[in-house]
């Protein structure tokens, strides 16, 4: 049962304080690996995710904006939930979709909508798998993480959501930890919605004057626990791969929140 | 252009005929390296040892990482003799035996010029080239053909030879000495006939990686058919004076892109099938000849000192630092200006480097200010 107290889950910069967190996380952030709030064009955005993912049939730009507009209105009518807004937030949408294996629909949906979402906005650039061997069967989803949820939507109806990066500066365990203790609406970000939050806003880890932080997949489960799923950029050119966590910090790391439009 | 995904089993082709040349003729050695990828997998390090015995040197470089090190400049600049316990064979033994009972693989012999060292050949067999892949760093001074095959003969199995420019009396400045260059080229083919593998080092300015000469550079080694590693210039040393050497992320990022086109990489590229981002530690240590530890080649900060700590501590150490143990992708002492500002407060002035454990790097560091 989520510990709900009226102090403020965020702080000024949109980071999720991590108050509930008992395996290693920062108590507070140099904000030295930061994102910039990406310049949301919701014309080009439906039209990405229409095109690369298929999703978007069911509603168009306009109402994108709305829906996710009314998600973020909700969050910021609430003095607890409020500063999340202060952060990066990328709204999406994703479409109906039964999965059966998270691996699969990664490997053959949501990773190539990304590529093609990627390259065909920054042509001069790259996306690389540097993940060998495939993902089909090896990973699923993380029990504490209320992911499931999403995909139980996903499967009734098209969803609209926004992505947060609040979680900076979190091992994957302190993650799923914190996600426990916030209120319902909050899930941890997994596979699809950090790809769709990725086809909506390209550019997101692209950056030329600093560094971006590495974006963690915290709700996918692996083959072995202490080996994550993640987006990094690379220059100018976005990877994913799969590395050790060992259930660490790192300054570096940053695992993502989603908000969905029903709550 | 395409960033080159990795093959199945993680490596490039080039990289796999490599490692199989050496699993027949050293197969202890290559089973180690084989291992390596398991090793990250399980969250533990495989550091290559670069390993200063002596900091003789031929050259004086306008960049130099070493030179604050060197005799010649404590002498000279604070008038004193460094009466420190300096690092023997014995040592190196002992060192060669703990770093493989670790799992580690790789040494570079260094300093200063390695190749003008009197005990070169006994600091190569004080390693064990049985044991250990033995690399060895060199301005090319004193790299001819009969040299190149004797250090093949003794077991070294690659040189790392630097080149500032592509540009004769550019090289010859920056490296303080006339006809180097030349001596460079004579050693690249020297290397190549002797069968050793070889790449060639350069230092990287800010700005350098936009200029024709180093486009001419990466050309140069593609048609060699040689990796070209390029180091940042760090703000230590020599580079202290130079703060106008230090890169930006877009000088960075311009490498990062030509790694598309050429053979060049740098510390934090991704190879062997592992991604590492900086490298502190994780991917490389320095022994100093006073038996200190530092994280990397430019960091004076030592995590312990190899006759009071056991090598497995120090890196444990290195490891539990917030700065130096966690994964991040950018270069700690090359490019973090907080990092930067602390180290170069720290070491000003000071004139036995590097700062020992609890002075420089310790337990209670934090990445905040308070």
């Amino acid at each position: 049962m989520a510990e709900v107290s009226d102090m403020p889950l965020f702080d000024d910069f949109g980071r999720c304080v991590p108050g509930a967190a008992r395996s290693p996380a920062h108590p507070r952030s140099r904000r030295y690996f930061t994102l910039l709030q990406p310049k949301i064009d919701y014309v080009a955005s439906h039209a990405r995710l229409l095109s690369c993912l298929g999703a978007g049939t069911t509603l168009d730009a306009a109402a994108f904006e709305a829906r996710a507009a009314s998600i973020l209105s909700r969050l910021e009518s609430d003095p607890r939930t409020a500063a999340i807004a202060h952060g990066v937030a990328v709204p999406f949408i994703l479409p109906r979709l039964t999965i059966d294996d998270m691996g699969q629909s990664l490997d053959h949906r949501f990773l190539p909508a990304v590529r093609e979402a990627f390259e065909g906005t920054y042509p001069d650039y790259r996306f690389a798998n540097h993940h060998r061997g495939g993902l089909e069967g090896r990973t699923g989803i993380q029990p504490e993480s209320r992911h499931a949820r999403l995909v139980a939507a996903m499967s009734r109806s098209e969803l609209v959501g926004i992505y947060f990066p609040a979680l900076s500066e979190y091992s994957l365990p302190a993650a799923l930890e914190q996600v426990t203790a916030l209120p319902e609406q909050f899930l941890l970000a997994g596979g699809v919605d950090t790809c769709a939050a990725l086809i909506s806003a390209p550019g997101l880890l692209l950056r030329t004057d600093s560094y971006p932080p590495l974006l963690w997949l915290g709700a996918l489960s692996s083959e072995q626990p202490a080996m994550g799923y993640h987006f990094e950029a690379y220059g100018f050119n976005l990877t994913f791969n799969r590395r050790p966590h060992l259930g660490l910090a790192a300054e570096y790391w940053s695992c993502g929140l989603t908000v969905l439009e029903d709550g | 252009m395409t960033i080159p995904e990795a093959e199945p089993s993680g490596l490039t082709a080039s990289e796999a005929a490599k490692r199989n040349d050496l699993a027949t003729r050293k197969p202890y050695i290559a089973e180690k390296l084989r291992n390596i990828a398991a090793m990250e997998e399980r969250g533990e390090i495989s550091p290559i040892i670069r390993l200063e015995k002596s900091y003789l040197c031929n050259f004086q470089c306008t960049h130099c990482s070493a030179e604050y090190y060197m005799d010649r400049h404590i002498e000279k600049v604070f008038k004193i003799k460094d009466e420190r316990r300096k690092i023997d064979l014995e040592d190196i033994r002992r060192l060669s035996r703990e770093a493989d009972e670790l799992g580690l693989a790789r040494f570079v012999i260094t300093g200063g010029e390695p190749l003008v060292m009197k005990d070169f050949d006994e600091v190569v067999a004080a390693i064990d080239p049985d044991r250990h892949y033995i690399i060895t760093d060199t301005n090319g001074w004193f790299l001819d053909l009969e040299r190149a095959r004797h250090l093949k003969s003794i077991g070294v199995e690659k040189v790392q030879l630097s080149l500032d420019s592509m540009i004769e009396a550019e090289h010859d400045t920056f490296r303080n000495k006339p006809g180097s260059y030349k001596r460079v080229m004579r050693a690249i083919d020297a290397s190549l006939e002797a069968g050793l593998n070889l790449i060639l080092s350069t230092v990287l300015v800010r700005g350098r990686g936009r200029t024709e000469e180093f486009r001419s550079m990466c050309e140069f080694a593609k048609r060699k058919g040689i990796g070209l590693y390029v180091s940042y210039a760090k703000p230590t040393g020599s580079c202290t004076e130079h703060p106008e050497f230090v890169i930006t992320k877009e000088d960075a990022d311009i490498v990062r892109e030509l790694e598309k086109d050429y053979p060049v990489f740098t510390h934090m590229t991704p190879s062997y099938g592992s991604y590492k981002g900086c490298i502190t530690v994780k991917g490389i240590i320095t022994v100093t000849s006073t038996a200190e530890v530092t994280p990397c080649p430019y960091i004076d900060f030592s995590l312990g000192n190899l006759r009071e700590t056991p090598l497995k501590e120090v890196l444990a150490r290195g490891m539990r630092n917030p700065w130096l143990g966690p994964h991040r992708p950018d270069c700690l002492i090359g490019e973090d200006p907080k990092f930067i500002r602390i180290h170069t407060e720290k070491t000003k002035g000071v004139t036995h480097l590097p700062l020992p454990w609890g002075q420089g790097f310790s337990d209670n560091d934090s990445l905040l200010d308070d």
